[in-house]
Protein backbone atom coordinates (compact mmCIF):
# COMPACT_ATOMS: atom_id res chain seq x y z
CA UNK A 1 0.00 0.00 0.00
CA UNK A 2 3.01 2.33 0.94
CA UNK A 3 4.51 1.88 -2.80
CA UNK A 4 1.17 3.88 -3.83
CA UNK A 5 1.42 7.23 -1.31
CA UNK A 6 3.91 8.67 -3.81
CA UNK A 7 1.67 8.13 -7.05
CA UNK A 8 -1.83 9.34 -5.20
CA UNK A 9 -0.05 12.47 -3.84
CA UNK A 10 1.47 12.84 -7.55
CA UNK A 11 -1.83 12.43 -9.08
CA UNK A 12 -3.62 14.83 -6.94
CA UNK A 13 -0.85 17.50 -8.34
CA UNK A 14 -1.77 16.23 -11.46
CA UNK A 15 -5.76 16.79 -10.97
CA UNK A 16 -5.41 20.00 -9.29
CA UNK A 17 -3.19 21.15 -11.85
CA UNK A 18 -5.59 20.02 -14.65
CA UNK A 19 -8.44 21.39 -13.36
CA UNK A 20 -6.61 25.08 -12.87
CA UNK A 21 -5.51 24.89 -16.26
CA UNK A 22 -8.85 23.56 -17.79
CA UNK A 23 -10.40 26.37 -15.84
CA UNK A 24 -8.67 29.21 -17.63
CA UNK A 25 -9.03 27.47 -21.08
CA UNK A 26 -12.92 26.95 -21.05
CA UNK A 27 -13.39 30.71 -22.16
CA UNK A 28 -10.69 30.86 -24.85
CA UNK A 29 -12.14 27.03 -26.61
CA UNK A 30 -15.90 28.35 -25.78
CA UNK A 31 -15.26 32.08 -27.61
CA UNK A 32 -13.40 30.21 -30.63
CA UNK A 33 -16.88 27.93 -31.18
CA UNK A 34 -18.49 31.06 -30.86
CA UNK A 35 -16.71 32.77 -33.21
CA UNK A 36 -17.16 29.45 -35.67
CA UNK A 37 -20.74 29.36 -35.60
CA UNK A 38 -21.09 33.23 -35.96
CA UNK A 39 -18.44 33.45 -38.15
CA UNK A 40 -20.28 32.02 -41.52
CA UNK A 41 -20.84 35.05 -42.86
CA UNK A 42 -16.78 35.71 -42.73
CA UNK A 43 -14.29 37.32 -40.46
CA UNK A 44 -14.17 40.54 -40.12
CA UNK A 45 -18.18 41.36 -41.52
CA UNK A 46 -21.05 42.32 -40.24
CA UNK A 47 -23.89 39.75 -39.99
CA UNK A 48 -27.26 40.50 -39.44
CA UNK A 49 -28.89 37.27 -38.09
CA UNK A 50 -32.95 36.66 -37.34
CA UNK A 51 -34.32 36.22 -34.21
CA UNK A 52 -33.17 33.21 -32.20
CA UNK A 53 -35.64 30.04 -31.99
CA UNK A 54 -35.16 26.68 -30.66
CA UNK A 55 -33.95 25.93 -34.30
CA UNK A 56 -31.31 28.68 -34.72
CA UNK A 57 -29.64 29.46 -31.20
CA UNK A 58 -26.00 29.93 -32.36
CA UNK A 59 -24.98 30.92 -28.46
CA UNK A 60 -26.10 29.57 -24.96
CA UNK A 61 -29.11 31.56 -23.63
CA UNK A 62 -30.15 33.74 -27.03
CA UNK A 63 -32.69 36.38 -26.28
CA UNK A 64 -35.84 35.83 -28.10
CA UNK A 65 -36.47 39.94 -27.92
CA UNK A 66 -33.21 41.10 -29.20
CA UNK A 67 -32.28 41.18 -33.24
CA UNK A 68 -28.44 40.12 -32.60
CA UNK A 69 -25.82 41.65 -35.82
CA UNK A 70 -22.52 39.81 -34.88
CA UNK A 71 -19.03 40.54 -36.21
CA UNK A 72 -16.04 37.52 -35.27
CA UNK A 73 -13.13 40.16 -35.61
CA UNK A 74 -9.21 39.09 -36.14
CA UNK A 75 -6.80 41.93 -36.03
CA UNK A 76 -3.54 39.79 -37.25
CA UNK A 77 -3.78 42.06 -40.20
CA UNK A 78 -4.93 45.29 -39.07
CA UNK A 79 -7.08 47.46 -36.89
CA UNK A 80 -11.38 46.95 -37.91
CA UNK A 81 -13.44 49.57 -38.00
CA UNK A 82 -17.18 49.07 -36.40
CA UNK A 83 -20.19 51.49 -37.09
CA UNK A 84 -22.54 51.29 -35.87
CA UNK A 85 -26.35 52.93 -36.07
CA UNK A 86 -28.97 52.75 -33.54
CA UNK A 87 -32.72 52.68 -34.14
CA UNK A 88 -34.32 55.70 -32.76
CA UNK A 89 -36.48 55.28 -29.46
CA UNK A 90 -35.55 51.89 -28.76
CA UNK A 91 -32.39 49.92 -26.65
CA UNK A 92 -29.73 48.80 -29.16
CA UNK A 93 -25.95 49.04 -27.99
CA UNK A 94 -22.89 47.36 -29.59
CA UNK A 95 -20.52 45.94 -26.92
CA UNK A 96 -17.06 44.04 -27.99
CA UNK A 97 -15.82 40.61 -26.07
CA UNK A 98 -11.98 39.69 -26.36
CA UNK A 99 -10.70 36.12 -26.72
CA UNK A 100 -10.72 36.09 -22.88
CA UNK A 101 -14.59 36.71 -23.61
CA UNK A 102 -13.98 40.02 -21.57
CA UNK A 103 -16.11 43.03 -22.31
CA UNK A 104 -13.67 45.44 -23.59
CA UNK A 105 -16.60 47.90 -25.07
CA UNK A 106 -19.85 48.87 -24.27
CA UNK A 107 -22.12 51.55 -25.79
CA UNK A 108 -26.02 51.80 -26.09
CA UNK A 109 -27.77 54.36 -27.87
CA UNK A 110 -28.65 57.13 -25.38
CA UNK A 111 -25.00 56.90 -24.85
CA UNK A 112 -24.52 57.28 -28.24
CA UNK A 113 -27.11 60.40 -27.90
CA UNK A 114 -28.78 58.08 -31.01
CA UNK A 115 -25.96 58.95 -32.92
CA UNK A 116 -24.07 56.86 -35.54
CA UNK A 117 -20.32 56.30 -34.49
CA UNK A 118 -17.59 54.14 -35.34
CA UNK A 119 -15.17 52.63 -33.24
CA UNK A 120 -11.83 51.45 -34.43
CA UNK A 121 -10.21 48.19 -32.84
CA UNK A 122 -6.54 47.99 -32.39
CA UNK A 123 -3.64 45.87 -30.80
CA UNK A 124 -1.11 47.74 -28.79
CA UNK A 125 1.53 49.21 -31.11
CA UNK A 126 -1.08 48.92 -34.26
CA UNK A 127 -1.45 52.17 -36.74
CA UNK A 128 -4.75 53.42 -36.74
CA UNK A 129 -6.38 56.41 -38.24
CA UNK A 130 -5.93 59.98 -36.46
CA UNK A 131 -8.67 61.64 -35.00
CA UNK A 132 -10.86 58.37 -34.56
CA UNK A 133 -11.98 56.70 -31.15
CA UNK A 134 -9.77 53.74 -30.23
CA UNK A 135 -10.30 50.51 -28.15
CA UNK A 136 -6.78 48.88 -27.81
CA UNK A 137 -6.98 45.05 -26.65
CA UNK A 138 -4.43 42.40 -25.71
CA UNK A 139 -5.89 39.60 -27.86
CA UNK A 140 -6.19 39.79 -31.56
CA UNK A 141 -9.63 37.79 -32.47
CA UNK A 142 -13.07 38.78 -30.33
CA UNK A 143 -16.91 39.08 -31.21
CA UNK A 144 -18.30 42.56 -31.63
CA UNK A 145 -22.45 41.90 -30.99
CA UNK A 146 -24.85 44.57 -31.37
CA UNK A 147 -28.26 44.34 -29.81
CA UNK A 148 -31.31 45.61 -31.05
CA UNK A 149 -34.36 45.39 -28.84
CA UNK A 150 -37.70 44.31 -30.83
CA UNK A 151 -41.13 45.91 -29.31
CA UNK A 152 -42.80 42.65 -31.99
CA UNK A 153 -40.85 39.62 -33.87
CA UNK A 154 -42.57 40.95 -36.62
CA UNK A 155 -40.96 44.27 -37.21
CA UNK A 156 -37.74 42.78 -37.53
CA UNK A 157 -38.29 42.58 -41.51
CA UNK A 158 -38.92 46.53 -41.56
CA UNK A 159 -35.43 46.86 -39.66
CA UNK A 160 -33.33 45.31 -42.07
CA UNK A 161 -32.65 48.46 -44.07
CA UNK A 162 -31.13 50.22 -41.15
CA UNK A 163 -29.67 47.27 -39.38
CA UNK A 164 -27.51 47.20 -42.87
CA UNK A 165 -26.04 50.09 -41.36
CA UNK A 166 -23.97 48.71 -38.83
CA UNK A 167 -20.78 47.66 -40.38
CA UNK A 168 -17.58 45.67 -39.66
CA UNK A 169 -14.43 45.67 -41.78
CA UNK A 170 -10.47 45.81 -41.77
CA UNK A 171 -8.96 49.06 -41.71
CA UNK A 172 -7.18 49.79 -44.89
CA UNK A 173 -6.74 53.46 -45.22
CA UNK A 174 -5.00 55.53 -42.28
CA UNK A 175 -6.21 58.89 -43.17
CA UNK B 1 3.68 -3.97 -10.03
CA UNK B 2 6.32 -1.76 -11.58
CA UNK B 3 6.43 2.27 -9.52
CA UNK B 4 5.60 3.83 -13.20
CA UNK B 5 2.60 1.78 -14.06
CA UNK B 6 1.74 3.17 -10.69
CA UNK B 7 2.82 6.74 -11.47
CA UNK B 8 0.88 6.06 -15.08
CA UNK B 9 -2.28 5.13 -13.27
CA UNK B 10 -2.53 8.13 -11.26
CA UNK B 11 -1.65 10.34 -14.37
CA UNK B 12 -4.28 9.30 -16.42
CA UNK B 13 -6.83 9.17 -13.56
CA UNK B 14 -5.20 13.01 -12.10
CA UNK B 15 -6.14 13.94 -15.85
CA UNK B 16 -9.36 12.96 -16.01
CA UNK B 17 -10.36 13.81 -12.16
CA UNK B 18 -9.24 17.60 -13.18
CA UNK B 19 -10.97 17.78 -16.10
CA UNK B 20 -14.26 16.75 -14.86
CA UNK B 21 -13.57 18.45 -11.63
CA UNK B 22 -13.37 21.79 -14.03
CA UNK B 23 -16.45 20.76 -16.07
CA UNK B 24 -18.28 20.68 -12.72
CA UNK B 25 -17.14 23.69 -10.98
CA UNK B 26 -18.02 25.50 -13.70
CA UNK B 27 -21.05 23.97 -14.51
CA UNK B 28 -23.10 25.87 -12.16
CA UNK B 29 -24.55 28.70 -14.46
CA UNK B 30 -25.85 32.03 -13.66
CA UNK B 31 -27.61 30.67 -11.05
CA UNK B 32 -24.49 30.42 -8.61
CA UNK B 33 -24.41 34.33 -8.34
CA UNK B 34 -23.30 36.11 -5.09
CA UNK B 35 -26.70 37.61 -4.94
CA UNK B 36 -29.86 36.45 -3.89
CA UNK B 37 -33.47 38.01 -4.05
CA UNK B 38 -36.74 35.92 -3.43
CA UNK B 39 -36.19 33.25 -6.10
CA UNK B 40 -33.84 35.31 -8.39
CA UNK B 41 -30.11 35.01 -8.16
CA UNK B 42 -27.17 37.23 -9.84
CA UNK B 43 -23.66 38.60 -9.79
CA UNK B 44 -22.66 41.84 -10.51
CA UNK B 45 -19.11 40.60 -11.65
CA UNK B 46 -20.63 39.35 -15.01
CA UNK B 47 -18.85 40.85 -18.23
CA UNK B 48 -15.88 42.56 -16.25
CA UNK B 49 -12.59 42.15 -16.31
CA UNK B 50 -12.23 42.00 -12.37
CA UNK B 51 -14.10 38.25 -12.97
CA UNK B 52 -12.07 35.71 -11.18
CA UNK B 53 -11.18 33.07 -13.55
CA UNK B 54 -13.93 30.74 -12.25
CA UNK B 55 -16.82 32.68 -12.83
CA UNK B 56 -15.26 33.83 -16.43
CA UNK B 57 -15.75 30.05 -16.92
CA UNK B 58 -19.03 29.98 -15.57
CA UNK B 59 -20.11 32.84 -17.60
CA UNK B 60 -18.74 31.52 -20.85
CA UNK B 61 -20.37 27.85 -20.14
CA UNK B 62 -24.00 29.70 -19.38
CA UNK B 63 -23.93 33.44 -20.65
CA UNK B 64 -21.13 33.59 -23.47
CA UNK B 65 -21.00 37.23 -24.25
CA UNK B 66 -23.03 38.76 -21.36
CA UNK B 67 -23.38 42.57 -20.72
CA UNK B 68 -21.82 44.04 -17.80
CA UNK B 69 -24.04 44.82 -14.83
CA UNK B 70 -24.11 48.80 -15.73
CA UNK B 71 -26.20 47.98 -19.03
CA UNK B 72 -28.12 44.57 -18.61
CA UNK B 73 -28.90 42.58 -14.80
CA UNK B 74 -29.01 39.16 -15.60
CA UNK B 75 -31.13 37.35 -12.90
CA UNK B 76 -31.54 33.67 -13.19
CA UNK B 77 -34.67 31.62 -11.20
CA UNK B 78 -33.84 27.47 -10.87
CA UNK B 79 -36.19 27.00 -8.25
CA UNK B 80 -39.48 28.83 -7.08
CA UNK B 81 -39.52 31.38 -3.69
CA UNK B 82 -39.91 28.00 -1.82
CA UNK B 83 -36.99 26.62 -3.34
CA UNK B 84 -38.29 23.85 -5.39
CA UNK B 85 -37.00 23.03 -9.05
CA UNK B 86 -39.15 24.70 -11.58
CA UNK B 87 -41.09 21.46 -12.92
CA UNK B 88 -42.18 21.84 -16.39
CA UNK B 89 -45.27 19.53 -15.26
CA UNK B 90 -46.26 22.70 -12.44
CA UNK B 91 -47.99 25.83 -13.25
CA UNK B 92 -46.68 28.85 -11.67
CA UNK B 93 -47.65 32.20 -11.28
CA UNK B 94 -45.04 35.06 -11.94
CA UNK B 95 -46.14 38.80 -11.12
CA UNK B 96 -44.88 42.26 -10.37
CA UNK B 97 -44.63 45.84 -10.57
CA UNK B 98 -42.88 47.60 -13.15
CA UNK B 99 -39.17 47.30 -12.88
CA UNK B 100 -37.05 49.72 -12.88
CA UNK B 101 -35.03 49.35 -15.64
CA UNK B 102 -35.22 50.85 -19.33
CA UNK B 103 -36.48 47.60 -20.70
CA UNK B 104 -36.92 44.06 -18.98
CA UNK B 105 -37.64 40.88 -19.76
CA UNK B 106 -38.47 37.27 -18.99
CA UNK B 107 -37.56 33.95 -20.69
CA UNK B 108 -37.71 30.36 -20.28
CA UNK B 109 -34.74 27.96 -21.24
CA UNK B 110 -34.23 24.43 -20.87
CA UNK B 111 -31.52 23.40 -17.76
CA UNK B 112 -28.79 24.36 -20.97
CA UNK B 113 -29.92 27.59 -21.35
CA UNK B 114 -31.39 26.77 -24.44
CA UNK B 115 -35.37 27.74 -25.88
CA UNK B 116 -37.47 24.64 -25.98
CA UNK B 117 -40.17 24.70 -28.78
CA UNK B 118 -43.59 25.04 -27.37
CA UNK B 119 -47.16 25.30 -29.89
CA UNK B 120 -47.40 28.94 -28.71
CA UNK B 121 -44.16 29.69 -30.34
CA UNK B 122 -43.51 31.80 -27.44
CA UNK B 123 -40.33 31.94 -25.01
CA UNK B 124 -40.65 35.51 -23.21
CA UNK B 125 -42.49 38.61 -21.65
CA UNK B 126 -41.21 41.66 -21.41
CA UNK B 127 -42.23 45.12 -20.02
CA UNK B 128 -43.69 46.21 -23.48
CA UNK B 129 -46.25 43.76 -23.67
CA UNK B 130 -47.41 42.96 -19.91
CA UNK B 131 -51.10 44.38 -19.04
CA UNK B 132 -50.96 46.31 -15.82
CA UNK B 133 -54.30 45.76 -13.57
CA UNK B 134 -55.76 49.05 -11.57
CA UNK B 135 -52.63 48.27 -9.10
CA UNK B 136 -49.96 48.48 -11.37
CA UNK B 137 -49.54 44.89 -10.97
CA UNK B 138 -49.05 42.66 -13.81
CA UNK B 139 -48.81 38.22 -13.82
CA UNK B 140 -48.50 36.03 -16.13
CA UNK B 141 -48.94 31.91 -15.91
CA UNK B 142 -46.17 29.77 -16.13
CA UNK B 143 -47.69 26.71 -17.32
CA UNK B 144 -47.56 23.69 -19.96
CA UNK B 145 -50.73 24.47 -20.90
CA UNK B 146 -52.81 27.78 -21.96
CA UNK B 147 -54.75 28.48 -18.55
CA UNK B 148 -58.51 29.78 -19.30
CA UNK B 149 -57.66 33.59 -18.61
CA UNK B 150 -54.95 35.55 -18.57
CA UNK B 151 -51.30 35.92 -19.89
CA UNK B 152 -49.86 32.23 -20.71
CA UNK B 153 -45.94 31.62 -21.05
CA UNK B 154 -45.08 28.28 -21.76
CA UNK B 155 -43.21 26.06 -19.50
CA UNK B 156 -40.26 23.57 -19.93
CA UNK B 157 -42.10 21.00 -22.03
CA UNK B 158 -42.17 17.83 -18.70
CA UNK B 159 -38.64 18.60 -17.66
CA UNK B 160 -37.19 20.71 -15.69
CA UNK B 161 -36.82 24.66 -16.63
CA UNK B 162 -34.89 28.00 -15.53
CA UNK B 163 -36.40 31.46 -15.93
CA UNK B 164 -33.70 34.08 -16.98
CA UNK B 165 -34.82 38.02 -16.19
CA UNK B 166 -33.10 40.94 -18.03
CA UNK B 167 -32.81 44.25 -16.87
CA UNK B 168 -31.64 46.46 -19.58
CA UNK B 169 -29.55 49.71 -18.11
CA UNK B 170 -31.40 48.99 -14.13
CA UNK B 171 -31.84 52.05 -12.26
CA UNK B 172 -29.26 53.24 -9.74
CA UNK B 173 -31.17 52.36 -7.09
CA UNK B 174 -31.60 48.62 -8.38
CA UNK B 175 -27.31 48.16 -8.87
CA UNK B 176 -26.80 49.85 -5.58
CA UNK B 177 -29.15 47.42 -3.66
CA UNK B 178 -30.28 44.43 -5.97
CA UNK B 179 -30.90 42.33 -3.20
CA UNK B 180 -33.42 44.29 -1.89
CA UNK B 181 -35.21 45.65 -4.61
CA UNK B 182 -38.70 44.31 -5.61
CA UNK B 183 -39.00 41.40 -8.33
CA UNK B 184 -41.40 39.41 -9.73
CA UNK B 185 -42.89 37.09 -7.45
CA UNK B 186 -42.37 33.39 -8.46
CA UNK B 187 -45.14 31.06 -6.86
CA UNK B 188 -45.84 27.26 -7.50
CA UNK B 189 -50.10 26.72 -7.92
CA UNK B 190 -49.70 23.33 -8.60
CA UNK B 191 -48.89 20.56 -10.55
Amino acid sequence: MRAWLGPLAFGLIVAAATAGAAILAIPYGLMNVAMERLGQGGINHMSHGNLATPERQPVVRPSPDLAYSTCPYDLSKGPIAIDMTPVPGRYSSLSIFDAATDVIFVRNDVEAGGKPFRIIVARAGQEVPKGAEVVRTQHDRGIALVRLLLKDPSEIGALTAIRGQSSCRTVTKLK
Amino acid sequence: MKSWHRYTITLVGGLAVGLGAAWALTGGGLGDGAIRNGAWTTSLGYGTKATDPLTRAMVARSGLLALPAKETLYWMATTDEAGAPLDGDCRYSLSGTALDARWWSVTVYDEQGYLVDNAARNWSVNGANVALDANGEWRVTISPAKPAAGAWLPGGKGGPFQLTLRMYNPGKAFRAAPARAALPRLVKEGC
